[in-house]
């Protein structure tokens, strides 16, 4: 993971889907993420957010161009490798918290690794380890419907970690959240960030963008601008960088 | 992924849903249950059966006539064609040692001086060494021709006074006659002594043929062929032919056997046996040993066997549609957690065989219940017959690989599905 410095790039990537006409929902996107940095994604629906995801997520592969995830070329792969290269490189985070239903939160936070191969007591150990540090120690045994909200996002979080991934993957993950929780989850995120995660994370509300370094903005399948935040100024002028400098840890 | 994991998960989720769960196997534990309880109770009749036949009856040979390959066991469609004569010429042929008639005669009662009791299942009239010396316990055989019966103990001990050798009956026959007979001998147990009348305990009564069948035969017009007319015949020649007779070839070896039923088969069909005249391309004369009879019963307990496994095979086919059927619905209820799972890193083997997993516990856990259930309801079953209990054990592993195999073939379909699901459509389904 920590043989380069960038932890996923997209060159002149396009995604073109056949429903009668053909829909471009990605026009010739080219991004870096650099290791260890906190990128946010924005856009209007249609924008191609989800397909963007959905690529680096090793979800699918791209018409053209190409997606390179933990240093390889997601569309050169089989089925099987870009199953492998999801399950150990990206971590998911989900709106709407995805956990398994019949598994308890440590369970839940060990599945990952359950499919790597790790044995019962080591990954449940790891689970137990992840699960204190997003500050669920006592809850390890509790079923996800004995979890609020907040709590099964941090969940969530532990099992998009536990595989140590190249990147964490978060698609608006403090949309079913109250605006408390919403922050616990995003300082959350800057606390991870902080000790050396790659966090990419799409939202449509603008306070969750600011967490991050920087905020693609994407529009009809284009990046329409990348705004760097931190006091840097964004890459278009007159854009309000920074409003609110003081929105991430670093 | 290690199959214990894909165990326990499969066991997981089936524990989720214990009620559709539980209907969903039933129609496995009804075809896995039906196949054991019968295959348990055929197998304890079979013991049964044959731990009923004595080694020394191994020599007797059943003879009847009835038309060729008429099914049904001893006696199936049996017409009375043979004579006393016959007989008694067939038992001077070589290789013979004795020939004589089997016949029951219907009774009402059977008095002992004062005390009268009923007697249903009548007077077994048959030859002298029908009875072998070593089963009789006290007294001695019957002799041909003498008002002389031998009882078995159920008989000898239902008066209230103990029936002993040396005692005089009353028999009161079905037509309302009276016959007395004297107590020669007591055998040493209850159980039948032959095919024609059965191995189960019951008090039993043994007479010469000669006078009580000959006398009962000629006062009720038995003795005819196959028609009323053919009855008249015989009864106008007036001699009471017998439905059964019994054969005792020198010893019980096959070759032995095999010459005295060829000796007896061939007078019998030859123009000098009054059987003959009665035979005709209709009727055939049947020699058997229990042996051979069993086999034929054999063949209606399988044919039997073979019915009702069909009939369990259709619940199995019903079964397994109805795990497939559940499984569908599983799949389809629980895409968004293949979605989940195959986005953080489960290949379709994986699915694949966590759903195949749950079908195949599904019908394991229908059979080990159906062999329960089957082998409590054969246990029960022989127990109700008083049959003696066999466990086909090899029933029971086969079972087992049955549910295996049900579940198997139910869930191959539905887990091909749940593993084909795109992740991107399973984490969008609501």
């Amino acid at each position: 993971m920590a043989s380069s410095g960038t932890a996923v790039s997209l060159s002149n990537v396009r995604k073109t889907y056949r429903i009668g006409e053909p829909v471009h929902a990605l026009d010739g996107v080219s991004l870096e993420v650099p290791r260890g940095s906190y990128t946010a994604i924005m856009g209007p629906s249609g924008s191609g957010k989800s397909t963007l995801m959905n690529l680096v997520g090793c979800l699918d592969t791209p018409t053209e161009g190409t997606v390179v995830v933990g240093g390889q070329d997601v569309g050169t792969l089989g089925d099987r490798e870009r199953t492998r290269l999801r399950g150990t490189e990206v971590g998911f985070v989900f709106q709407t918290f995805n956990l398994m239903p019949r598994l308890n939160a440590v369970e839940n936070v060990a599945l990952p690794q359950l499919f790597q191969g790790v044995g019962r007591a080591e990954r449940l150990e790891r689970a137990r380890d992840l699960l204190e540090r997003v500050g669920l120690g006592d809850r390890t045994d509790h079923m996800p419907n004995e979890l609020s909200g907040g709590q099964r996002q941090r969940v969530a979080l532990a099992r998009a970690l536990v595989n140590d991934p190249a990147i964490v993957l978060a698609d608006e993950p403090s949309g079913n959240l109250d605006t408390d929780t919403e922050a616990d989850i995003l300082d959350l995120f800057d606390e991870f960030h902080a000790g050396g995660t790659t966090m990419l994370v799409v939202t449509h509300e603008r306070h969750v963008a600011e967490r991050a370094d920087r905020i693609v903005h994407l529009l009809d399948g284009r990046i329409e601008r990348i705004e760097e935040l931190n006091g840097a100024s964004g890459s278009q002028p007159g854009t309000p960088a920074g409003q609110e400098p003081g929105g991430s840890d670093e | 992924m290690n199959p214990l994991e894909s165990l326990r998960l499969a066991w997981r989720s089936i524990r989720g849903h214990r009620l559709r769960s539980a209907l969903t196997t039933l129609g496995i534990v009804i075809g896995i249950a039906a196949v054991i309880a019968f295959v348990t109770l055929g197998a304890s009749l079979q013991a049964g059966v044959i731990g009923d036949i004595s080694p020394d009856d191994q020599r007797n040979l059943y003879g009847w006539a009835a038309e060729p390959n008429t099914e049904g066991g001893p006696l199936a469609g049996a017409q009375p064609v043979f004579t006393q004569d016959d007989l008694d010429a067939v038992e001077d042929r070589e290789d013979i040692d004795a020939a004589y008639g089997y016949a029951t005669l219907q009774t009402q009662a059977i008095s002992n001086g004062e005390e009268t009791v009923a007697q249903g299942s009548g007077l077994i009239a048959s030859g002298p060494s029908y009875i072998r010396e070593e089963r009789i316990a006290e007294g001695r055989q019957f002799e041909m021709g003498a008002r002389e019966a031998v009882l078995n103990p159920a008989a000898a001990n239902q008066f209230e006074e103990n029936v002993s050798v040396g005692e005089n009956l009353t028999v009161t026959m079905l037509g309302g006659q009276r016959m007395d007979v004297e107590v020669v001998g007591i055998t040493d147990n209850s159980e039948g002594l032959s095919p024609f009348e059965g191995f189960e305990s019951s008090p039993r009564v043994y007479v010469p043929t000669n006078p009580y069948y000959t006398e009962q035969a000629s006062m009720l017009g038995i003795g005819g062929g196959g028609g009323g007319g053919a009855g008249n015949q015989s009864l106008a020649g007036g001699e009471a032919r017998f439905l059964a007779i019994i054969i005792e070839a020198e010893s019980a070896d096959q070759t032995d056997i095999d010459a005295a039923r060829e000796s007896a088969t061939d007078y019998l069909e030859s123009d000098a046996a009054d059987a003959s005249e009665l035979l005709d391309d209709d009727l055939e004369v049947q020699l058997q040993t229990s042996t051979e009879l069993l086999g034929q019963l054999q063949d209606v307990l399988n044919l039997l066997q073979n019915f009702i496994v069909g009939i369990a095979a259709i619940s199995l086919l019903v079964g397994s549609i109805g795990i497939a059927n559940i499984m569908l619905v599983s799949v389809t209820e629980r895409t968004r957690e293949i979605g989940i799972m195959k986005a953080v890193g489960a290949q379709n083997r994986d699915v694949l065989g966590l759903f195949l997993t749950e079908s195949v516990i599904l019908g394991v856990i229908g059979a080990i219940l159906g062999t329960g259930l089957g082998l409590v309801g054969g246990y029960l079953g022989a127990q109700y017959i008083d049959l003696p209990l066999v466990y086909p054990l090899e029933y029971v592993a086969l079972a087992i690989i049955v549910g295996m195999v049900v579940g198997i073939l139910a869930g191959l379909y539905p887990a091909w599905r749940a593993a084909r699901t795109d992740p991107i459509d399973a984490l969008r389904y609501e």
